[in-house]
């Protein structure tokens, strides 16, 4: 009898929030909208990020890929090299495989031709580590043809079936492609290396045509625990001095982290950037609730009285109502999870083609189950919070309809004193009355402006005016790149080039890797830092003298060095001490990077050459010169690269995921800002449905009063659009030196484009003007006459 | 010789509800004429209040026109409507429906700015006609919820009278007042209309009914009685009541 009672008095609380939710579906359906967003962003963000913290990890195991790998020409590899890897502390597996070594060929990336080195496998080869598995076959060319990486179908449009040519020493080899492989090492040119398979014969072809000064080893090692994968470079580098980039420019090393960090870096920002919005929008959500929870004890004052009256306990109303925003809460951020599954696939694309590796949809219902439960609680807490009032409130206050929730102890604005028109003064007034709203509505402008500047600086910065953010990453901008053929004097060529009509300057910009205080270094050096475009030293300046360098922030404070301390930097035996002039930056190096002038270079490898010359042209047609400079010195040169055009190719992946982010986010804004301003008028229409009803009685237009309500919100949406687009503006930068420390990056000069933010602020105030005046067209429905018959 | 001001032609008005049509007005033929105060009595339900707010511009007739000083205002749309109360009507209400959040003086104002730009001309003839109902200076800078039921009705009566409308609609004026405040709102109401102030109230109150001098008795949507009671005087009041009270009785009250 008793357990009958209570299931009986649990239904009547349940039926009691489905009444309520059933009375406001509107409004139920927008709080729905704003959780279901915030529970869907938060649940890819989190999703994202907790997949992209293993990501490699699970892919290096799913491939049984190399940890490390290590490719030089055979010519020069020993068997020391092997037997070091294979005793390598925590190394659980080695293999040595013979492959085509080839230090430059040029590929067809998008519209332009792109050098790197590259690596030819035989397809048909037994081998353990990294076996060749595709992940698309075409099904007519099976077993013909190259497979390609898979990232150069979704970085690079190749599908199965096109034709891929490699050119190497003026000779181009022809294939189709006929499948896709992942490698997690070689299967992008970040880490400079592209990896490809050829059938047996076609291997052996190629093998034989280009002779065994082609021939190449592959060296590779996969670890019991990838941590430990990371000194083997440097350990090699030490052991061996005579092995490394150089002395051989044959060599190449690349490990796991490194990729990892190179990749997985703007995909973990973008994930920080969607997770922090997502945050955002919970806050508004609990705000949002709040706010109607306090609106919808005030509106239903009378008949909590009643409830209370006929022997409802405050508990059971209370429950009633978190109850209601519960079951919002449960429902929405259930659906938005997922929903997070249909929109994963789309974010799997971006991640795809930053990495060049498979993304997959698994279930995550580990994070689906945490985001519910964070917004969920969080909805819980706001919601008992809010409504703890009821307890306090006796049957008879509440039929009396409760403590007056306004206080009119001042009248502000008097009508007769007030400067300005009488619809601009009734709209202050309004606004006044409603502080608590309006601080709310205000704390939400200043979000969503600050996340709208944050993205449309970061769209403009990539995507329009490139400046900042080649600075940023510490990437030189000359219009052609020139690869000086090997054992040729690049420096006499330099001088030859400098001479050509149309050439503003050039000089010599190259890298070697180094080792300072045991961490492999990539170290550029130049004959002239005063020629570079992009100044990427952000604190001192450039080494002028041989015994000058500057190394990035994120080195100097793992070294605990800073400018005016002198550090010890190796090449194979060789180690000479240099004085740290400037830090610098440089997304390519990551965090061990650093620069040498040329003479400084010679301390370590006496006699060593910069082979990349950087030409800046001016008043000359570039196709012209590339062609000129071919015809004239064409034996001294290995490849011309088109840098504008690199460049160009090279961001698109960037820009479509920022551009991304740019969308969502701006679409979200327009949403919240919909949303809100839905609600919170729909709830000011209703509370003020007497007084509009005067007003209209007294003469005032429904166009008057849609105005004064439009008008009300003006005043504090352009303070929280002032305030928000002034700390993006001031914050931008620092918010993302935040997010790339970790790449190393300490310093970003984004330009803050100002026409741009103040349009985009004035948008936001029209937005909400318009969206305020549309929502409250449903003035219209109420009549003066409805004032008396209601 | 008096002036109409209002006229009605076949005026109706129905009500549907739930697929049920209500006839509330029923082809009434009405003129109201210039300077009267003119009360409009009948049982409950009778379409009292309705046929006050038709002829105020404050609902639409369902047929039949209404003319105000010549202007078919039953054409105008909702817009049109609020513009034409401005202009030339003052409401009273029952309950009274002061705003709130404003001032006694703000709540005059908001209504009087919305026809003279002139804060100072408004501020001063609000101030004046605030003082000419009772109402001090330290009550106008009070909200509705600090005042009386009798000072919030004048206060109501100052927002209906701001912008010299041609026609005082009142409905019920007194019926949510005590005795005191009611004789003290229909003191104000007797006064503005010895100025020349057309008034049309809508009552059930014998004592608001005594201060018209003129009377008409609405049973089921028709207009069944037409009493001309004569202008109000204190002095002669027993005379006017026996009569009225002789016109009600006829008319079933």
């Amino acid at each position: 009898m008793r357990s009958c009672l209570k299931w009986d008095g649990k239904m009547r609380i349940i039926n009691l929030a489905i009444a309520n939710i059933k009375t406001g579906k509107s409004a139920v359906f927008s709080l729905f909208v704003l959780i279901f967003i915030a529970a869907l962003l938060l649940n890819i963000g989190t999703t994202v990020m907790s997949k992209m913290s293993t990501f490699y990890e699970d892919k290096v195991e799913e491939l049984h890929d190399a940890h490390v790998s290590i490719v030089m020409k055979s010519a020069n590899y020993k068997q020391p090299y092997g037997d070091f890897l294979k005793s390598y502390s925590g190394v659980k597996e080695t293999e040595t495989e013979q492959m085509i070594l080839l230090p430059t060929a040029t590929i067809r990336f998008d519209k332009s031709d792109f050098s790197i080195r590259t690596a030819l496998l035989n397809a048909d080869a037994e081998r353990t580590v990294a076996p060749l598995k595709l992940i698309e076959e075409s099904a007519s060319d099976k077993g013909e043809g190259i497979y390609i990486p898979y990232g150069l179908k979704v970085r690079n449009g190749y599908q199965l079936g096109d034709n891929f040519t490699l050119t190497y020493q003026n000779k181009k080899y022809s294939y189709r492609v006929t499948g896709f492989f992942e490698s997690t090492l070689m299967g992008t040119s970040k880490l400079a290396m592209l990896k490809f398979y050829l059938p047996d014969a076609a291997y052996r072809q190629l093998s034989e045509e280009l002779g065994p000064a082609a021939d190449g080893t592959l060296i590779s090692a996969i670890f019991t625990d990838s941590e430990q994968s990371g000194a083997l470079l440097s350990d090699y580098n030490n052991q061996f001095p005579q092995s490394n980039e150089a002395v051989d420019p044959s060599f190449w090393g690349a490990d796991m982290q490194t990729a990892e960090s190179s990749s997985a870096l703007i995909v973990n920002i973008v994930a920080m950037i969607l997770v922090a919005f997502a945050a955002m929008i919970v806050l508004m959500s609990l705000t949002v609730i709040k706010f109607r929870i306090s609106y919808s004890i005030d509106d239903g004052m009378v008949n909590i009285g009643v409830l209370k009256a006929v022997g409802y306990t405050s508990l059971q109303i209370h429950t009633s109502i978190v109850l209601q925003f519960m079951l919002i809460a449960v429902a929405a951020s259930v659906t938005g999870a997922a929903v997070s599954y249909a929109v994963m696939p789309a974010f799997g694309g971006v991640i795809s083609s930053l990495a060049g590796l498979l993304w997959t949809g698994d279930a995550h219902m580990g994070t689906d189950l945490a985001s519910v439960l964070i917004v969920t609680l969080l909805v819980l807490v706001v919601a008992l919070l809010s409504s703890m009032r009821i307890h306090k409130l006796s049957p008879v206050a509440a039929l009396r309809g409760g403590i007056m929730t306004h206080n009119f102890r001042r009248n502000l604005l008097p009508l007769d004193k007030a400067k300005g028109g009488l619809q601009f003064v009734l709209a202050c007034k309004t606004m006044l009355a409603n502080s608590r709203q309006n601080l709310m509505i205000g704390s939400i402008i200043v979000a969503i402006t600050f996340a709208s500047v944050f993205s449309v600086v970061l769209y403009y910065n990539i995507a329009e005016d490139k400046t900042a953010f080649f600075q940023m990453l510490g990437a030189e901008t000359p219009n052609v790149g020139i690869q000086v053929e090997p054992g040729k004097d690049s420096e006499q060529l330099l001088m030859q080039i400098q001479q050509m009509t149309g050439v503003e300057k050039a000089n010599i910009l190259d890298y070697i890797t180094t080792t300072i205080d045991g961490q492999l270094v990539n170290t550029d050096f130049s004959d002239d830092y005063g020629k570079l475009e992009n100044k990427s030293v952000y604190e001192g300046r450039y080494p002028q003298y041989d015994n000058e360098i500057v190394v990035t922030g994120g080195l100097a404070r793992l070294l605990g060095k800073n400018i005016g301390d002198t550090i010890k930097v190796g090449v194979g035996g060789a180690s000479h001490p240099f004085l740290i002039t400037g830090l610098n930056q440089s997304f390519n190096a990551g965090r061990n990077g650093a620069s040498l002038t040329m003479a400084g270079v010679h301390h370590l490898i006496p006699d060593h050459k910069g082979m990349s010359i950087n030409v800046y042209l001016e008043g000359v047609n570039k196709s012209d010169f590339i062609r000129d400079v071919e015809a004239e010195y064409g034996s001294m040169i290995q490849t011309i690269t088109d840098v504008d055009e690199s460049l160009e190719s090279g961001t698109r992946v960037y820009i479509s995921a920022v551009f991304a982010v740019m969308v969502v986010i701006l679409a979200i804004t327009v949403l919240v800002v919909v949303l809100i301003l839905y609600l919170v008028i729909k709830m000011t229409i209703l509370k003020r449905k007497r007084e509009l009803g005067i007003l209209k009685a007294t003469g005032y237009t429904t166009f008057q009063l849609m105005t004064q309500i439009a008008l009300s919100f003006v005043p504090i949406v352009i303070a929280g659009v002032i305030v928000g687009g002034v700390l993006g503006s001031l914050y931008t930068n620092s918010v993302l030196e935040l997010l790339l420390s970790d790449a190393g990056i300490s310093n970003v000069q984004f330009i803050i484009h100002v026409p741009l933010i103040v349009t985009l602020c004035i948008a936001i105030v029209v937005l909400v003007y318009l969206v305020s005046m549309l929502v409250s067209r449903r003035i219209k429905r109420i009549t003066a006459y409805g004032l008396i018959t209601e | 010789m008096q002036d109409t001001i209002l006229r009605t032609e076949k005026l109706c008005k129905t009500f549907s509800t739930g697929g049920i049509q209500q006839h509330v007005l029923k082809n009434l033929d009405i003129s109201l004429m210039e300077g009267d105060f003119t009360i409009i009595m009948g049982s409950s339900g009778s379409g009292k209040s309705t046929l006050l707010y038709a002829l105020s511009g404050m609902d639409k007739p369902s047929l039949g026109e209404i003319h105000f000083e010549g202007e078919n205002i039953s054409k105008l749309n909702n817009d049109q409507l609020a513009i034409f109360r401005r202009n030339n009507c003052g409401f009273v209400f029952q309950q009274i429906h002061l705003l709130d959040n404003m001032s006694v003086l703000d709540n005059a104002l908001a209504s009087g700015l919305l026809v003279s730009k002139n804060k100072q001309a408004v501020a001063a003839k609000a101030k004046q006609l605030l003082a000419q109902v009772g109402l001090n200076e330290t009550l106008w800078g009070k909200f509705p919820s600090q005042l009386s039921g009798g000072e919030a009705q004048r206060a109501g009566i100052v927002r209906a009278l701001i912008n010299s409308p041609k026609m005082v609609f009142a409905d019920e004026p007194t019926g949510a007042l005590n005795s005191a405040s009611s004789d003290s709102v229909l003191d104000v109401m007797t006064e503005v209309n010895r100025n020349g102030q057309s008034i049309v109230t809508v009552t059930h109150d014998i004592t608001t009914a005594l201060r018209g001098n003129r009377i008409l008795y609405l049973r089921d949507g028709i207009i069944c009685g037409d009493l001309d009671l004569g202008a109000f005087h204190a002095d002669h009041n027993l005379a006017r009541h026996e009569k009225l009270n002789a016109f009600l009785s006829e008319m079933g009250w």
